[in-house]
């Protein structure tokens, strides 16, 4: 083994980043000299983004998403429809719709989804929280946004047992054909889905 | 369907090979240890994503190339096909990397589909390239596990009903799910409100799977009966290919339903009522092992413990029959899935026999040669040209296959 010669500041920072998920030893060294031949500015900036990142978000108490403010702009948002909420995974995902603007009401993130082999059970997730926040009793429509992946509808399918509340609505996102997409090379699975969901015209 | 083109590189024995295939017989052969199997090999794994043997896929990679210092080693198999839809481009790669994140000098191993040198997922590669593939291992189909079975079952449907292979793996993915909440749940840290989710969609997931196991193995059972009974045992003997899925934890008496079922045939899988019956009898059986899962941390019920056999005249086969029937069955069974395959999509698949037609008399040799006749494509391997007749040797493509080196030496 070569004798280290970098200082250690630098092989620090290599490490660091090399521990982020998709970074491997040479994309952080990379990406470390490039911050040591920067300006100032731009590496203050890398650091006073990270400062804030930790020391000015948190959870929202009321829907889980991040914000800096508690609670978060939506659930303070009056304008927004107080009886329909939209479950969620991740806060990315709170991202996507709000960018599709067809939805108009409150959120909850759940931060995750149920998958007994990477060991998350509901008590991992925002799930107490939201049964909670469901019997508080507000909501007359709760649609169930988790990914159409295993996991996601998993967990739909788990949230769908716990929300027994009378009079509620559960539903949940329609699966079929992207926008743009071609027939032809549309999968079987979704086509067929596609195919079950069609409506009248 | 045929291929018109094979491209290998770093294959078992294969450092590089560019290969033109003519259409109907070709004739691969050769000594021992030469490379013959593994051309059939490669065929077969472009065509199922699965070797024949069960292998690790990164023993495919040819040996000298993984053992090299080179960071990254990529193993190859491209296919250009003609079928029915047109031409086709089908590529494999087996990729060896010294991987960043998985410890220092250990190299992470991997797979890309391409189709039209497009990137798909793996499965999107099922259904482009069909084959039914003769091996002399194949007589473990009937004295074998039941894993060997399965994985039959399995090979040929995937390359016929994508839906299938597609539920299989999500399945597959799920079971796993489930087997994990149960071990959880055993130690204390896993949640039991959370099981009959994975019961439940497993059931629905499941049911498919058996029902499209069922629909096939009838099909098969009576084209296989047909044949084996008319043409090969001059209507002396009758065979029946026979369904054991597992609907109950016990040995026997499983799947009555199913068996009875059946008998509806190919209108099976468009019957709600039938997919219902059979869900709903799978989450019962499902329930009553509920105790027995928990306490051995696994899924007791279900698909992936299915199993099928032979019947010959009433009997077991593996159990009561002699080698030389248990080799015509199985010939029954392999002329049935050429003949549904060909039914099923409308155009006979790639046949590839590895050495079989030594081990079959005169009049079964004949009857074989026919169904390779018939065949858009087949490629056969001898070590010995002589065990054909003069009349088929002419009318067959002939090349050599010598040290990961092929020799054209008659196309016809």
């Amino acid at each position: 083994m070569a004798q280290n010669v970098l200082p250690q500041p630098v092989q620090k920072l290599i490490n660091e980043l090399g521990r982020l998920p998709g970074i491997g030893p040479k994309s952080a060294a990379r990406l470390t000299f490039y911050l040591l031949r920067a300006g100032d500015e731009q590496a203050l900036a890398l650091a006073q983004a990270l400062t804030d990142l930790k020391q000015r978000t948190r959870f929202c108490s009321v829907c889980f998403n991040i914000t800096e403010d508690d609670p978060c702009v939506i659930c303070q948002d009056d304008g927004r429809d107080p009886t329909m909420l939209c479950v969620v995974e991740e806060p990315l995902d709170v991202v996507a719709i709000e960018r599709s603007r067809a939805f108009n009401g409150r959120y909850h993130v759940l931060h995750g989804a149920i998958s007994p082999v990477e060991g998350v059970g509901p008590e991992d997730l925002r799930i107490a929280e939201l049964v909670a926040r469901v019997d508080g009793g507000q909501f007359s429509e709760i649609i169930l946004a988790t990914n159409p992946t295993l996991e996601g509808e998993s967990t739909s399918l788990y949230l769908q047992r716990r929300l027994t509340h009378p009079g509620l609505r559960l539903t949940r996102l329609a699966r079929g054909l992207p926008v743009g997409g071609d027939l032809e090379y549309t999968d079987e699975i979704t086509l067929g889905r596609a195919m079950e969901g069609r409506q009248a015209m | 369907m045929h291929i018109t083109h094979l491209s290998l590189t770093n294959f078992r024995n294969y450092g590089r090979l560019e290969l033109e295939l003519p259409l109907g017989p070709t004739l691969l052969h050769g000594n021992n240890a030469q490379g013959k199997t593994n051309l059939l090999e490669a065929i077969f794994y472009l065509a199922t994503t699965r070797s024949p043997q069960a292998d690790q896929d990164q023993q495919l990679i040819n040996w000298e190339a993984a053992q090299s210092e080179e960071p990254i080693v990529v193993g190859r198999i491209q296919a250009q096909l003609e079928t029915q839809t047109g031409l086709r481009h089908v590529e494999m790669r087996l990729i060896l990397e010294q991987s960043q994140s998985v410890q220092r000098g250990r190299r992470s191993f991997r797979r890309e589909v391409l189709v039209d040198r497009r990137k798909v997922r793996l499965m999107d590669l099922l259904g482009n390239l069909r084959v039914v593939l003769f091996l002399p291992e194949d007589i473990q189909l009937i004295t074998g596990a039941p894993s060997q079975r399965r994985r039959y079952l399995d090979m040929t449907l995937c390359q016929v009903d994508p839906v299938y292979c597609r539920h299989l793996s999500e399945y597959n993915k799920l079971l796993e799910q489930r087997n994990a909440l149960l071990r959880q749940i055993a130690d204390g840290t896993g949640s039991l409100e959370v099981l009959p989710v994975f019961t439940e969609r497993l059931a629905a997931l499941g049911s498919q799977i058996f029902i499209r196991r069922a629909v096939f193995l009838a099909a098969m059972s009576r084209e296989a009966q047909r044949i084996h009974y008319e043409e090969l045992t001059d209507k002396n003997e009758t065979i029946r290919l026979n369904y054991l899925p597992r609907l109950e934890d016990s040995g026997t008496g499983q799947g009555r339903l199913l068996s009875e079922l059946v008998h509806v045939g190919h209108w099976l899988q468009e019957q709600h009522d039938t997919a219902n019956a059979v869900e709903k009898r799978y989450r019962e059986a499902m329930t009553a092992v509920r105790q027995t899962d928990l306490a051995r941390g696994s899924t007791s019920v279900g698909p992936h413990r299915d199993d099928w056999y032979i019947q010959l005249n009433g009997r077991n086969l593996g159990s009561y029959g002699s080698r030389g029937q248990q080799r015509t069955a199985l010939l029954a069974l392999k002329m049935a899935e050429i003949n549904w395959m060909t039914k099923t999509t409308g155009e006979t698949p790639i046949l590839l026999l590895d050495e079989v037609v030594a081990e079959l008399d005169e009049q079964r040799r004949a009857l074989l040669l026919n169904y390779v006749k018939g065949a858009s494509q087949a490629l056969l391997t001898a070590t010995d040209p002589a065990m054909f007749t003069t009349d088929f040797l002419r009318q067959a493509s002939s090349y050599t296959v010598a040290n990961g080196r092929v020799q054209i030496d008659k196309i016809v």
